[in-house]
């Protein structure tokens, strides 16, 4: 059997090192295009766009097909023509009307039309459905659908005006073809033997789907849209590939073209190492902080949240943690739950507590908070000023920071203790606010609304997801008067105050936000990697004729 | 011989139940449940509300667990919450990768570990068994994810000028659908050489220094001089005389290693994506999909019995001594 493995070997080594295919001609058009392989950790979840899971999902479905309206950001969302050719607003801004293509098919040959868009609707309204996004009906009449004027004609109807950028968000969904779905049990959607094998309308169409394996799409060629639009790529390949170092590896050899979420340091030895990869930051994507329990008596006092923000060298963590050898930083100290990216929403002016330790110890002991025993920990009352900082399991970053945050609350007093917890766990915690101080993070929502984090427990409905809790009718009022200005550009001021008070207010300990680091083969071009999606105009991108490495 | 299948595989049935009991019981105890994954901040508390009752997740633990019960007593493993789709058929995609890629392990493990315990009885306390149990204990030392990282690194990335042996996936992602046939059964061969090595080169390791002791107390025997004394060739006695009775402690450690295979195969997996129900487990697990996770280890005890049973089927073979009574 030692001559079986032998053999196997000599399979691989007779193999040769990997070159583009061979000597059947392939056709004159795709023998000039390429194909892309992208690797990520997780498999999609579902392509039934009401129903996505994890935000690949979202990301590949978008990528494949054409948005009602297409999202750019500059500073902000940027609509622009995709599905609808054009929209107005009403005046009172509780009416948005919406024109569609009239020459998109469906796979199968039946036009696109409001029939869908309203179908999709009804479906997202149906709780039996599940739908995460039935919030988006919230605000709309008649029975959250919009109305059918004619095939290319559609309107939703509001309840009240609010900010335009959501409203049209709530509206933006991207339609299912009612005549395959119009007849589906709507409680078991998700498992619909379509549910997975999506028609496609867009530029793109789903040719594969190996579950926990890879996902092929392919130029759709029923497309019956405009011809900028036509893909330039053969095919694009995504890999399910759950370890990190596994991908970069791949990335590294030239097996995979295009990889997430890479480190740091990982980025520095790229750079230096593989001029054939190219690094691109897709900007102020998500956030880490430390949240209270502000129920805990420790966290009561606002004097003793400041006084641990001073105590916090964020911007050494930042330097140590998310900087690379070149001094390039990934990350910038956070003031909120607003990414800088908003730029204009973003509070600028607030400068965050300078690190001063001298200046947290008398805070601290203004809050009667001092080493009374001598032991290095402070005490009030007999209670020492000890608690457990939990996070998850498996995160090197908020483990290094967890060790920091932990060696610079020595330096005034403060005993932390450190636990990682499995996700889920460590999540369930925060949710059941089981936990004295957590170390997570957000995701940037480029819908501005900070009511999803901030706002009060409500009779019979508890925010889960204000794990302090932090209470401020102040800001809920404030909030909401943001939320029903229909322009970021008027709602700006207010935001600025929303984040302000929060600032002033320290329910977390706000660390940083971060960029996320892409890379991308080099012979790559046309490509577009932004805070929204990696795969933006995936119908652009292309490899020039001399470089194609995979000739089908 | 078939009374004792028999009794073997009825005594399977306590055990599965057992093994179903436990593994509800562990995911009911963990934080959390299944539709956490279906949540965002902006989920309307009326829509948990649905999706809750509709994976009835807001029946008391005992109910669920009876309906369960008599779903798998008529073989129905239900629809898996995470993908909505029937555990059977999850399951079906993903045990062939992983029988597979155990197979190729078992072929490294005990050839190699057979040869080389051999081997060193022969030569005991020459060069060759001290080189060979250096290197054997090295290797059982070694964790199975450090070396199949190291092996990935090596051979695919530093050495990949010279060595094609992919180091993730079962098959050429780009270039399989144009393959031909044969082209792609050496495609697939490829891809089971490193994960086959790393799940087998450890425990081949491990199975010389069984082999090598077994042999060295067997090669003592007063029947294996007789046969030496007879004239037979040297290695008529040592493979035909001596082998087969050294082999039986390999049998009972072959029994025992399904459950080792299954289990380091999730690391394995892991790092070389290979879509095979280890993975498939560590991913039910983390997101409380208790059907497909009682699916998953309904088929890993099923195989486990088999396997055991294999073995004992394989010792009475070996040594005409044994009764199945």
């Amino acid at each position: 059997m030692q001559s079986t493995f032998a053999l196997l070997v000599a399979i691989g080594c007779a193999g040769g090192p990997a070159s583009p295919p061979g000597t059947d001609a392939p056709d004159a058009q795709s023998a000039t295009r390429d194909t892309l392989v992208i690797a990520d950790r997780n498999d999609i979840g579902t392509l039934l766009s009401i129903l996505p899971q994890t935000a690949t999902d979202a990301d590949l479905m978008e990528a494949m097909s054409l948005l009602p309206i297409a999202n750019d950001f500059d500073c902000s969302i940027k609509k622009l023509p995709g599905l609808a050719k054009s929209w107005e607003w009403s005046e009172d801004g509780t009416i948005l009307k919406m024109e569609l293509r009239d020459d998109l098919t469906w796979e199968d040959g039946v036009k696109v039309t409001a029939d869908d868009i309203a179908f999709t609707y009804s479906l997202v309204a149906d709780p039996t459905v599940g739908s995460p996004y039935i919030n988006h009906v919230e605000h709309m009449t008649p029975d959250g659908r919009p109305k059918v004027i004619d095939a290319t004609h559609v309107e939703w109807h509001f309840t009240h005006a609010y900010d335009r950028d959501t409203q049209a968000s709530h509206a933006n969904l991207m339609p299912i073809p009612k005549h395959i779905f119009e007849n589906a049990d709507r409680a078991t959607l998700r498992g619909h033997e379509k549910a997975n094998q999506p028609l496609s309308y867009g530029p793109w169409r789903l040719a594969k789907w190996e579950p926990n394996q890879r996902l092929l799409i392919e130029p759709n060629p029923n497309f019956t849209g405009p011809e900028h639009y036509r893909p330039r790529l053969n095919r694009v390949i995504y890999r399910v590939i759950p370890e990190y170092a596994t991908r970069l590896i791949e990335l590294e050899s030239g097996n995979i073209d295009l990889m997430n979420d890479i480190g740091v340091a990982d980025a520095d030895r790229l750079r230096e190492e593989h001029p054939e990869i190219r690094l691109v930051r897709r900007g102020w994507r998500s956030m880490d902080f430390i949240g209270w329990n502000l129920t805990n008596p420790l966290f009561e006092d606002l004097r003793v949240r400041r006084a641990l923000a001073m105590a916090t060298d964020v911007q050494g963590m930042i330097a140590k943690l998310l900087t690379s050898k070149g001094g390039e930083a990934y990350a910038r100290q956070a003031i909120g739950t607003i990414t800088p990216a908003l730029c204009g929403v973003h509070n600028d002016d607030i400068k965050p507590l300078a690190y001063d330790v001298a200046a947290a110890k008398k805070l601290l002991a203004d809050a009667g908070w001092t080493d009374s025993d001598g032991d290095g920990v402070v005490d009030k009352g007999g209670t020492k000023f000890e608690f457990t900082l939990t996070t998850t399991d498996g995160n090197k970053r908020r483990a290094d920071a967890s060790v920091l945050f932990q060696d610079q609350m020595k330096q005034v007093g403060v005993s932390v203790n450190l636990e990682k917890l499995e996700a889920n766990t460590f999540f369930t915690s925060l949710r059941e606010r089981r936990f004295e101080a957590g170390l997570a993070g957000w995701s940037a929502d480029l819908v501005v609304d900070p009511s999803v984090v901030w706002a009060c427990d409500k009779e019979g409905n508890r925010n889960e997801f204000n794990y302090g809790p932090y209470c401020n009718p102040e800001l809920d009022t404030l909030v909401q008067k943001g939320l029903s200005t229909p322009n970021l550009r008027d709602s700006a001021p207010i935001w600025r105050e929303v984040q302000q008070k929060l600032y002033d207010d320290q329910p977390y300990l706000f660390l940083w936000w971060m960029d996320e680091i892409v890379g991308i083969n080099d012979r790559f071009v046309n490509t577009t990697i932004d805070i929204i999606t990696p795969y933006k105009n995936l119908h652009e991108w292309e490899v020039p004729e001399d470089k194609v490495k995979y000739a089908r | 011989m078939w009374r004792y299948v028999t009794r073997k595989l009825l005594l399977a049935i306590p055990l599965l139940f057992c093994v179903v009991t436990l593994i509800f019981v562990l995911i009911e105890l963990s934080p959390g449940d299944a539709a956490d994954k279906f949540f965002s901040p902006d989920t309307p508390p009326e829509v948990r509300q649905n999706i809750v009752a509709k994976y009835h997740l807001d029946e008391p633990a005992l109910v669920r667990y009876l309906a369960l019960l008599r779903n798998l007593v008529a073989f129905d493993f239900g629809r898996s919450i995470g993908q909505e789709r029937p555990v059977v058929d999850i399951v079906a995609e993903a045990l062939p990768n992983t029988l597979l890629l155990s197979a190729v392990t078992l072929l490294v493990i005990y050839p190699t570990g057979i040869i080389v315990g051999t081997i060193q009885a022969i030569r005991q306390n020459r060069p060759v068994d001290t080189a060979a149990s250096v290197v054997s204990l090295a290797l059982y030392s070694m964790p199975d994810f450090w070396l199949a990282m190291l092996l990935q690194l090596l051979v695919s990335f530093y050495l990949r000028d010279f060595i094609d042996l992919p180091s993730s996936g079962i098959v050429d992602p780009v270039r399989y659908d144009f393959m031909s046939a044969p082209e792609q059964l050496v495609d697939r061969a490829k891809h089971l050489v490193l994960p086959g090595i790393a799940m087998g080169l450890a425990s081949a390791g491990g199975t010389a220094r069984y082999v090598r002791s077994s042999m060295l107390e067997i090669i003592r025997q007063d029947y294996v001089r007789t046969a030496r004394a007879k004239g037979l060739r040297e290695r008529t006695v040592i493979v035909r005389h001596a082998l087969r009775n050294a082999l039986l402690p390999v049998v009972t450690l072959m029994g025992l290693s399904v459950p080792y295979l299954f289990s380091g195969a999730v690391i394995v997996e892991s790092v070389f994506a290979w879509p095979g129900m280890g993975r498939l487990i560590v991913q039910a697990i983390y997101t409380q999909d208790t059907p497909l996770v009682i699916g998953c280890f309904y088929v890993f005890t099923l195989l486990v019995v088999a396997g055991n049973l294999l073995a004992d089927v394989a010792y009475a073979w070996i040594d005409p001594r044994i009764s199945f009574d």
